[in-house]
């Protein structure tokens, strides 16, 4: 089922400037894990904004969960079904104290103050930060701070969260637990989980990966299916892991291995196998 | 020679309270001139105090800090000397850029160096080349840079005054591949051509061990290890002990050489472990 | 450096002070503050410096942080006292010695204002300001002038702009730091000219500074309306208010504590 949709979507922030988001159609299933790809400039950061309605499209149209994001009295269902994280995890803090600030979602939404009270003990757990309720929010490090912020999305109930370079201010430590969150919240609770971001080992832990280019789509498959396009992606200025590219440089000098490796493991085994099957006198060179 | 060398520094707040906290503790470090030195650390491990340390920003609770074998400290009212001599770009630059237009930006540390309006001209000019700004992007506000600029703009401020030893605590935070090349490509030739020494700062491995000869891993405040690029990275195990993610690559090999196929694990570039396996698929 | 402040911070604890509801404690404090205006003879001053004696022991804070938020202070307290003794005029000298001339009056009156400033830093602080969370302090305000959003008075509003800024008070102080670190670092000087000099040289500090409020006032009201805010209509809150019993009685005996100053304040106890 389609949680998102886009038809012919494009963007520009004034009219003298070109386009940051040319015509894209796209769909996005509920439950998904998308990871976007692109260089800053591509237009990733803009098209996160236009799918969970904070921009207007200039032509063209977005839905999220059946409603469209042009219409202004259905914002606030679309605010409350699709969540955003930020990148800078100071900026999207409101209150002094951890707790107060993953109720402040809730509280907009005039939810009963007993209920807000379990939403936010059962927030705080989900992203492991229950111990420091009552914690000061200034004195955490960057990837609590996030994981405040996730809470404070979650505290809202949202069928898709979209993570707008949330790792990008992180150290990391930081990347690693916000990485770790994003997949928990996908596979457990079952949250279309969007991620915009240009860290490689991210992108290969989601379901999806969209490549963007100069505002367009360019790639889009498989973690295994993109990193294969080594060459592509160098050409749009991105990278692909360190051992995608090893064995693809191998490949390209005549050997025979198999295209979009991504994980140390993996390609540690299929580099046994090979060693084996020489000493095996296999020559399959 | 060293440029710049730390004798049994040590950083410690509320020294006699129960509110004791040890930034650094006992730091004998010796920063070879001309040579680009990376340092590594998880945070909180000390790797900003130190570079506080460097210019005279923070001073030590006991040790002494040689620019050049002169203790900087010898005379502190003249501390701020020393800033003109260690140049130091924090984190997120950007976020200090004020002037009218980026030309004035960048000029501002030669201006508080006292320089004749020719030097500055030259010295801004060539710091912007270095940096990767246009002549037209000189002329504009620093407002109106984009991110990537604007950071450029920033550290094109430091490297304008010309130090002797360049500090950048990461530099390239927040930036996409194509953006890290760039800035770290242009602040590698810049040393390159002048010969001074640059201390890197940074929390990504495979930046470091790509650009660096040099690498200082700090660990909770103290030395954890210190060594050329290839001597740290035989030892590449040792590093998960400070809480550090090691390059992709280089994981690969320490599992390949737990698997019996290698003895080597100083392999830290894609183009060098291509070579190594090679050499064992022969 | 800017981070020992202490005045205005919060420290949390189980002190009856920290117990009685917020609304409350503004209603006792505007009492004691009339109170402490109010007293104009040694004794009735005198009482009043037992009374605030009496709440800093309640409220369980340190004695050493109430030193250090009366530190700034030194000077004018210290002011205030030259100014009243050697140059206040009355009816009865106590001292002279060639053109000084010390009167009872000013002695008496830098006993009153003295005191009288303490009480009103220390009070404030240990009935508010310490014992009392920015969230509370603004709810607090928010509900007990809620009646006037009647007269279309933004009472919400500020209550938030009121949290939203006390909430980034340490961040930007952070800031502020990390941006005097890196000027310097570029050879900026804040120590030495005169005043115009200076000031000037505050420019490359304040607008990175203003810069930087502004972007993040953008990046949190983008934020706050991915959250669903709207405004105070029809807004919950987490937590709830509710006044005690004990609350009131406190507020009666601070109450009679004040009627008892005017009393005597009155009275013939002048010595």
């Amino acid at each position: 089922m389609t949680f998102i949709k886009t038809d012919n979507l494009t963007f520009k922030y004034r009219d003298d400037e070109p386009e940051v988001v040319k015509n894209i159609s796209l769909e996005i299933e509920k439950g998904s894990y998308t990871a976007i790809l692109g260089h800053n400039g591509s237009g990733k950061s803009t098209l996160a904004k236009l799918l969970c309605g904070i921009l207007q499209p200039v032509s063209g149209s977005v839905i999220v969960g059946g409603y469209l994001t042009s219409n202004e009295q259905d914002i606030y269902k679309i605010r409350e079904s699709c969540g955003m994280v930020f990148q800078n995890p100071d900026n999207q803090i409101v209150a002094s104290v951890v707790e107060e600030d993953v109720a402040f979602a809730p509280e907009n939404l005039g939810v009963p103050p007993k209920e807000i009270r379990k939403i936010v003990d059962d927030c705080l757990k989900t992203v492991g930060m229950e111990q420091y309720a009552l914690h000061s929010t200034y004195k955490l490090s960057g990837g609590q701070k996030q994981r405040v912020a996730i809470a404070g999305v979650l505290a809202m109930n949202p069928s898709c969260i979209i993570f707008d370079e949330a790792t990008a201010m992180l150290d990391p430590t930081g990347r690693k637990d916000i990485a770790a969150a994003m997949k928990k919240l996908n596979k457990e609770k079952g949250i279309t989980v969007i991620t915009i971001t240009h860290y490689m080992n991210e992108a290969i832990e989601a379901d999806r990966v969209i490549v963007l280019n100069r505002g367009e789509v360019f790639l889009d498959g498989t973690p295994k299916e993109i990193f294969s396009e080594v060459e592509k992606l160098k050409s749009v200025a991105l990278s692909v892991p360190q051992v995608t590219e090893l064995l693809y440089l191998l490949q390209s000098d005549g050997y025979d291995f198999p295209k979009g490796i991504l994980h140390t493991m993996e390609a540690a085994d299929i580099l046994e196998n090979k060693v084996n099957l020489k000493s095996i006198g296999g020559n399959d060179r | 020679m060293n440029s710049l060398s730390f004798k049994n520094v040590s950083v410690v707040y509320g020294e006699g309270t129960p509110f004791r906290k040890v930034a650094l503790e006992n730091i004998n470090i010796d920063f070879p001139t001309g040579e680009i030195i990376g340092i590594i650390g998880h945070t909180g491990s000390g790797k900003s105090t130190l570079a506080m340390l460097s210019n005279g920003l923070l001073k030590p609770t006991s040790g002494n800090i040689f620019l050049e074998n002169t203790d900087i400290w010898e005379k502190p009212k003249e501390i701020g000397k020393v800033r003109s001599k260690v140049g130091i770009a924090f984190q997120y630059p950007e976020y200090q850029l004020f002037e009218e237009t980026v030309f004035k930006d960048i000029a501002f540390g030669p201006k508080n160096m006292g320089l004749s309006e020719e030097e500055i001209n030259e010295r801004v000019k060539n710091a912007a080349k270095f940096c990767g700004i246009d002549d037209a992007s000189l002329k504009k506000s620093p407002f109106e840079l984009s991110g990537g600029q604007k950071r450029r703009a920033a550290i094109a401020g430091v490297v304008a005054m010309d130090p002797q030893v360049l500090v950048l605590d990461e530099p390239a935070a927040g930036l996409d591949p194509l953006g890290r090349e760039e800035i770290l490509g242009g602040l590698i030739s810049y040393q390159k051509q002048k010969g001074s020494t640059m201390i890197l700062i940074s929390h990504s491995m495979e930046d470091i061990a790509k650009y660096c000869d040099r690498i200082l891993v700090l660990k909770e405040g103290g030395v954890f290890m210190y060594g050329t690029v290839g001597e740290i990275f035989m030892q590449a195990e040792l590093l998960f002990g400070a809480s550090l993610d090691l390059p992709q690559i280089t994981k690969l090999f320490i599992e390949l050489k737990k698997r019996g196929l290698t003895e080597n694990t100083d392999v830290y570039t894609v183009r060098y472990a291509k070579k190594e396996i090679e050499k064992f698929l022969q | 450096m800017l981070k020992d402040i202490t005045l205005g911070q919060f420290f949390p604890g189980n002190s009856l002070l920290h117990k009685t509801d917020p609304r409350i404690k503004l209603i006792i404090l505007t009492v004691y503050l009339i109170m402490v205006l109010a007293a104009n003879t040694l004794v009735s001053i005198a009482a009043i410096a037992m009374i605030t004696f009496v709440l800093v022991l309640v409220s369980g804070i340190n004695l050493k942080i109430i030193a250090k938020s009366l530190k700034p202070l030194l000077f004018i307290l210290i002011f205030t006292a030259v100014i009243n003794v050697f140059f206040m005029k009355g009816d009865n000298i106590l001292f002279e010695w060639y053109f000084i001339k010390i009167y009872k009056e000013g002695l008496m009156n830098a006993v009153l204002m003295i005191t009288r400033l303490i009480s009103l830093i220390t009070g404030t602080s240990v009935l508010l300001t310490y014992t009392t969370s920015p969230l509370e302090l603004t709810d607090a305000i928010e509900r007990l002038f809620s009646p006037l959003k009647k007269i279309k008075v933004p009472v919400h509003e500020f209550a938030m702009m009121m949290t939203i800024a006390l909430r980034f008070i340490p961040t930007l102080i952070e800031e502020t730091d990390k941006i005097i670190s890196a000027q310097k670092a570029r050879g900026a000087d804040f120590e030495t000219g005169g005043l115009l000099k200076r000031a000037k040289a505050l420019i490359p500090i304040l607008i990175p500074l203003f810069v930087s409020a502004f972007r993040r006032a953008d990046e949190l009201a983008e934020a706050m309306e991915c959250r669903c805010y709207k405004g105070g209509e029809g807004r919950t809150k987490m937590k709830q208010m509710k006044s005690h019993p004990a609350d009131y009685v406190f507020l009666l005996v601070m109450i009679g504590l004040c009627v008892a100053v005017y009393f005597i304040n009155s009275a013939d106890f002048l010595i």
